[in-house]
């Protein structure tokens, strides 16, 4: 097991550093050059010139390089441009709500797809099989932000029943204070049922936009994994053993059939925790999607670099996380067979 | 493996028993020659039997298809006997395993017909009630070891989960010490240390003795083998064979061994039934079929085994044509599109051929052919 873990840590960062190099070219090889948007095109060359030297861009490529990242690793993340609040401040500010969104409807999406792949494959119910197949077929195929304009139509517009795009909260809901900076379980803690039941229900309709494609995906995975498992001899032979068939089923065929369901949950996790920049601009959700996408609008540098780096992080380390649980559920990974032994 | 003299079996219905000249006495003294066969036990006959199966019947429906995987099979098991059922793939051996047991998933399903295991019917019991006999009434053990254990759980949850199945208030410490002695009945090194190894630390020989540890676990008296040995190479084919026979000899198993192999079952069962297309279409004591098979199906299966005598003969010999298609039978009997005897003959075309007992030099038979009588009159390999 030590081996595997220090394995997938080195490979982890070397991911991390190879994001890093990527990020830095990628900057750097933009047009436009950063002193000049600071300081404004009626500055003098000597202004521009000064800034330059301040934000280090005329000393050594690799001395601009080892700045950059010590200083992300430092949390020393700059300050906007635009308005000259730090960075660190504004996305401690919004990657709350991204992260809130995020958990929310992974956790939607996962719950659901397992539900409907276990109706369809342990339940065998054809009709539904077919209407989920139906589901997933055009939920993969269409894209985030029309499902999520969709879905206003009809929940908010035409039967009134789900909140419009007015954020992580109603207009009359003050946000709880502050404990996790997630608002529904804020409001649990302070009690505010009211609060928490707002904040909930302005979750699902960004979260049901932001995962079903993920969903699709992830069940079209789990079923056929579920169908293929269910054919193999091990689970007629814990039949065999005098096992009832949903013990046989939740013993031995769930472990095997999850196994390529958690590679790919840890990849739509972290697509999620880096943020859906139109989803959150649908639904005028203040994460970390919408800061960016106005960052880029701005160029604002200092906060596009330090997102990039930021998700590479959060999307390395939710793979990383991902793999150990694999080498804990699955012996094949961290024992060798007799063969190789 | 064993020496086997020609002590005429007894009847057919899977009830005879050849000379095992090796076995011991508690064995032969339970040879019952001449016992009248099949299908029309009285009841109190049956429930002597340790498996009594009357007309089963299994179909696979897909909505167009139906697909008539077991037709109609009857027999009976005494206690400690063991019958090969022996077949091409696709002839309805391992639905007829499953059927058995009640282990027939959608789109499959049981039609019809009894199963009396040590005189009680289970053929209508729910799943719940099933539960508790498979893995301490009726046993299974599969054909692929490299499939038949999860890869995901030790080698000692599997054991102990067949164990704790059926001794719910056993506590975990003894469960792990009687399945570290399971792991030592089956000949594995070191079982207490090998209980937490996975499946795929075992080599394939030793995942098929873990199986057969799991399917004695309970002390079964019904064992069914769906070929067993299959998948594994020749040496540890007679290993496993060898520690399978020592087992069910010890433990007083009636075993069924589902195989295509002839030669593992005249090694290794006292009767066999030959089964084609769902059916079986001879049942008989094991000496029966080797020296006088009497349905032209078994007779061509037997010249299909490598014989080194025979090498001067060129080539073996495949029966020509291929199975029916189970959804589509023949009016008639099934074998007859590749029948030597029967292609030409309207009465096989048109008529399914009903049992028929014979008797020949190595016993009696039940023969589903309508030249069976002829037959063994005429029979010489």
């Amino acid at each position: 097991m030590g081996a595997v873990v220090a394995k997938r840590v080195l490979g982890s960062i070397g991911a991390i550093f190879g994001a890093t190099v990527l990020a830095f070219i990628i900057m750097r090889a933009l047009p436009g050059n950063p002193a000049r948007l600071i300081v404004g095109p009626l500055a003098t060359p000597h202004a521009v010139a000064s800034v330059s030297h301040e934000i280090g861009l005329d000393k050594p490529v690799l001395t601009q390089y080892w700045l950059y990242i010590s200083h992300f690793f430092q949390g020393d993340w700059g300050y906007s441009y635009a308005d000259g609040k730090s960075v660190k401040a504004l996305i401690g500010e919004r990657l709350p709500a991204t992260i809130e969104l995020a958990i929310f409807s992974f956790a939607l999406t996962m719950i659901c797809a397992v539900v409907a792949a276990l109706l369809v494959t342990y339940r065998q119910r054809p009709v539904a099989d077919r209407i989920l197949r139906g589901v997933a077929y055009v939920g993969f195929g269409t894209p985030p932000f029309f499902v999520a304009l969709l879905l206003l139509i009809v929940f908010f517009r035409s039967f009134h029943v789900l909140p419009g795009p007015e954020g992580r909260l109603g207009l009359q809901a003050a946000p709880p204070p502050t404990v996790t900076h997630m608002y529904t379980l804020d409001a649990l803690i302070a009690g505010q049922f009211s609060t928490f039941w707002s904040s909930f229900v302005h979750l699902l309709l960004p979260a049901i936009a932001l995962g079903l494609s993920s969903f699709s995906f992830i069940v079209r995975l789990l079923r056929a994994n579920l169908l293929e498992v269910s054919r193999e001899p091990f689970l007629t032979v814990a039949r065999g053993k005098g096992l009832r068939r949903w013990t046989a089923f939740r013993r031995h065929a769930l472990p095997n059939a999850f196994l390529p369901t958690l590679t790919a949950g840890g990849l739509v996790l972290g697509e999620f925790l880096a943020g859906s920049v139109l989803i959150e601009r649908v639904f005028n959700w203040p994460g970390i999607g919408s800061l960016v996408f106005d960052a880029i609008v701005k160029q604002d540098y200092a906060i596009v670099q330090t997102f990039i780096l930021l998700s590479a992080v959060i999307f390395v380390l939710v793979n990383l996380v991902v793999d150990l649980l694999y080498a804990v559920i699955d012996p094949r990974v961290r024992i060798p067979s007799v063969a190789t032994a | 493996m064993r020496l086997r003299g020609i002590i005429g079996g007894g009847g057919g219905g899977g009830s005879s028993r050849g000379g095992a000249t090796d076995v011991g006495q508690r064995r032969r003294e339970q040879v019952e020659p001449g016992r009248a066969a099949g299908n029309g036990l009285p009841d109190a006959a049956r429930s002597d039997m340790a498996l009594s199966v009357r007309n089963l019947s299994t179909v696979f429906e897909d909505g167009q298809r139906t697909v008539h995987a077991v037709r109609d099979v009857s027999f009976d098991m005494r206690p400690t006997e063991r019958l090969g059922v022996v077949g091409e793939s696709g002839s309805g051996k391992s639905a007829l395993a499953l059927s058995i047991l009640g282990l027939i998933e959608p789109p499959g399903r049981v039609v019809g017909g009894e199963i009396h295991l040590g005189g009680r019917e289970i053929s209508k019991l729910s799943d719940r009630a099933l539960g508790a006999i498979r893995g301490k009434d009726i046993a299974l053990v599969l054909q692929d070891p490299m499939s038949a254990l999860d890869p995901v759980k030790t080698i000692g949850a599997q054991v102990i989960e067949a164990i704790a199945a059926h001794n719910p208030e056993m506590r975990r410490g003894a469960a792990r010490r009687r399945a570290a002695e399971l792991l030592r009945e089956v000949d594995i090194p070191q079982p207490e240390r090998r209980l937490d190894d996975y499946p795929h630390q075992y080599s394939g020989g030793m995942r098929q003795r873990v199986a057969i540890a799991m399917a004695i676990a309970n002390n079964p008296s019904v064992l069914i083998a769906d070929e067993p040995t299959t998948a594994l190479d020749v040496t540890t084919q007679s290993q496993v064979l060898a520690l399978l026979d020592r087992l069910v000899e010890q433990h007083g198993t009636a075993v069924i061994l589902i195989t295509h192999n002839l030669g593992i079952v005249s090694d290794f069962c006292d009767s066999i039934a030959v089964m084609y297309a769902g059916r079986f279409v001879e049942t008989s004591g094991v000496d029966h079929i080797f020296l006088e098979p009497t349905h032209p199906y078994s007779e061509a299966l037997l010249k299909c085994v490598p014989n080194p005598e025979r090498l001067a003969d060129g080539p073996l010999p495949a029966i020509s044509g291929f199975p029916p298609d189970l959804a589509q039978l023949p009016q008639g009997c099934a074998f007859q599109p590749r029948c030597p005897v029967g292609r030409e003959i309207p009465e096989c075309r048109r008529q399914p051929p009903r049992p028929h007992e014979v008797r020949g030099a190595a016993g009696a038979a039940i023969v589903e052919c309508h030249f069976a009588e002829q037959r063994i009159k005429e029979v010489k390999v």
